[in-house]
C-alpha cells in the first residue's frame, strides 16, 4: 500500500515512536501521581516532551505546553475560554468542523473572512475587513486540511495584535510541516494534534497557551489536592485525569525526529512531492487538481477531482489498487464552499516525510489508468 | 545530611527548577513534598544540599523562577521554613 493520507494521520512514523510507546506501557506510570521510579520516569518523559515542543514552536515556558487528546480537544478549550453567546468571531473560509462546530454550539456571531483558494492577499484583506467591523476573537487555520492552502497567519496575527483581538491558531495541518513561531505570532492559543506532522501516536495533542485558559475538564491533577477548584497554574489547570503517557512517550520521539530532520527540509520535501503530483495530474485528461500557482502557498496536501467520477467512488477504486487517500468533504464543508467543491467533494492526497517520488509516479500511473 | 526543599507550585515547575539548577552544575532532585509542608496538599519539591542554597537562589533568580517556599530539614526529621 502507498499511504497518501497523512493529513488525517501519519501512518509511517520514525522508528523510535512505536518502540517508545510500547516501552512506556510497561515502564512508565502516571506523572505527579507518586514519587516512585515509574511515576518519576513518566514525569521526566512528559517534561522532555514539553521542552521539545517548546523549542520547536518557540514557547518560552514549557509549562505553557499542555497535553491534550487531539487538536479538537485543544480547540474546544481555547474557544470555550474566549467565546460565548453573541461573541463576534472572525474565521477564515477554510476552517475545519473542529473550529466551526464549537463556535456554532456557543451561538457566536460568526463572520467568515472569505477569499479565493490560494489567494493569501485576499485572505488577509478578508480578515482586515471583518476585524474592522469589530471582533471579540479570531480563529484561523494555519493550513487548510483540504487543499494545503497556507493561510498568511503571520499577517493575520499582526492584524489581530494591532486591534487587540485574541487569535486562536488551528495548527492541525501545519505543526511539524511548516515552521510555526508561537512567540512571534503573539497568539492566545495554538492547538495541534500529535499524530499528524509531529509523528506521534493517535490520542495525543498539544495546546500552546499564550493566556490563562478556562478548563474544559475538572478532576485530579496530583497537585493542590485539598482545593476543590482546579489549580490556577499551567499545565495542571488543563490536565485533569491520567495522562496518555504511552502516547506522550511516542510523541517525544516524533518531536526528536523533527529536531533531527528539521521542519524546513521536511516542508521542502513534501512541497516537491505535491508539485510533482499536481503537475502530473494536470497532464491527465479529466483530472482536475487544485494546485497553487505559487508553491509557497501550498503544503503537502492536494485535492483533485476526476471528470465523471464521484469522489468517493474514485477514492474507493484507488484504494482497491493500493493507494490510501481520503475522499469527501474532509470535515471541512466551509473550505469546500470557499473553493466551490461543496457539491462534489474532492479526493485528497497528502504526503509526509516518508513518501517518495517513486510512490508519486506510481500514484499518477494509477490515476491515468482510471481516467 | 541536612538539605533544603524548594517547594514548587507544580510538578512541571519543579522540573523546570531542577533543570535550571542541573544546568548550572547544582545537583537537584524532584520529589513529592512531605505532607507536613505541602500546603494545599500534593505538591512537588526540589531537593538540594545545604551548601548549595545561595548558588541555587542566584541561579533561579537569573532564570526567572520563583520558589514558593523553602524548608530545611531539622535533626528530628521535621522541616523548618527558611525566610526568603
Amino acid at each position: 500500500m502507498i499511504y497518501l493520507d497523512s493529513a488525517a494521520t501519519t501512518l509511517q512514523k520514525p522508528e523510535g515512536v512505536a518502540r517508545a510507546s510500547a516501552w512506556a506501557i510497561g515502564h512508565l506510570a502516571s506523572p505527579g501521581r507518586g514519587g516512585h521510579r515509574p511515576a518519576m520516569a513518566a514525569a521526566d518523559a512528559a517534561f522532555a516532551c514539553r521542552e521539545a515542543a517548546a523549542r520547536l514552536f518557540h514557547v518560552e515556558d514549557p509549562e505553557r505546553v499542555v497535553f491534550t487528546f487531539n487538536a479538537t480537544h485543544g480547540l474546544n478549550i481555547a474557544i470555550g475560554t474566549l467565546a460565548g453567546p453573541g461573541s463576534r468571531v472572525v474565521v477564515s473560509g477554510y476552517e475545519h468542523n473542529a473550529v466551526t462546530r464549537p463556535l456554532h454550539r456557543l451561538k457566536v456571531d460568526l463572520r467568515v473572512a472569505r477569499g479565493p483558494l490560494f489567494d493569501q492577499a485576499a485572505a488577509l484583506e478578508g480578515f482586515r475587513r471583518e476585524l474592522d467591523r469589530g471582533a471579540d476573537l479570531a480563529v484561523c487555520t494555519h493550513v487548510s486540511n483540504v487543499f494545503g492552502f497556507r493561510l498568511p497567519i503571520e499577517g493575520i496575527a499582526a492584524l489581530c495584535r494591532e486591534r487587540g483581538v485574541p487569535l486562536i491558531v488551528d495548527a492541525s495541518q501545519s505543526a511539524g510541516c511548516v515552521p510555526l513561531d508561537f512567540q512571534a505570532l503573539g497568539a492566545a492559543f495554538a492547538a495541534m494534534p500529535g499524530h499528524k506532522g509531529l509523528y506521534g501516536p493517535q490520542g495525543t495533542g498539544l495546546l500552546l497557551c499564550g493566556m490563562d485558559p478556562v478548563p474544559l475538564l475538572c478532576g485530579g491533577t496530583g497537585s493542590e489536592s485539598k482545593r476543590q477548584s482546579m489549580p490556577d497554574f499551567l499545565p495542571d489547570r488543563l490536565e485533569a485525569g491520567t495522562h496518555n503517557i504511552a502516547g506522550i512517550a511516542g510523541l517525544l520521539e516524533g518531536l526528536r525526529f523533527l529536531e533531527r530532520q528539521g521542519v524546513g527540509p521536511i516542508a521542502a520535501h513534501e512541497s516537491r512531492l505535491i508539485r510533482r503530483m499536481g503537475e502530473g495530474l494536470e497532464a491527465i485528461h479529466g483530472a482536475e487538481p487544485f494546485l497553487a500557482k505559487d508553491p509557497a502557498v501550498q503544503t503537502g496536501v492536494l485535492s483533485f477531482r476526476l471528470a465523471r467520477r464521484d469522489c468517493e467512488e474514485a477514492g474507493e477504486l484507488l484504494g482497491s489498487r493500493g493507494f490510501a487517500l481520503r475522499a469527501g468533504l474532509h470535515c471541512a464543508p466551509l473550505a469546500h464552499e470557499s473553493a466551490g467543491t461543496l457539491d462534489t467533494g474532492t479526493i485528497r492526497a497528502s504526503v509526509s516525510a516518508f513518501n517518495t517520488e517513486r510512490e508519486i509516479e506510481r500514484f499518477l500511473q494509477a490515476v491515468r489508468e482510471l481516467s | 545530611m541536612l538539605y533544603y526543599l524548594i517547594v514548587c507550585r507544580s510538578l512541571t515547575y519543579a522540573q523546570r527548577t531542577a533543570a535550571a539548577l542541573e544546568r548550572a552544575g547544582i545537583t537537584a532532585r524532584v520529589l513529592r513534598s512531605p505532607k507536613s509542608i505541602s500546603g494545599e496538599g500534593c505538591s512537588h519539591s526540589v531537593k538540594i544540599s545545604q551548601r548549595n542554597l545561595p548558588d541555587a537562589l542566584r541561579v533561579l533568580q537569573r532564570a526567572g523562577l520563583s520558589p514558593k517556599r523553602i524548608f530545611i530539614t531539622a535533626g528530628d526529621g521535621s522541616y523548618q521554613e527558611v525566610a526568603l
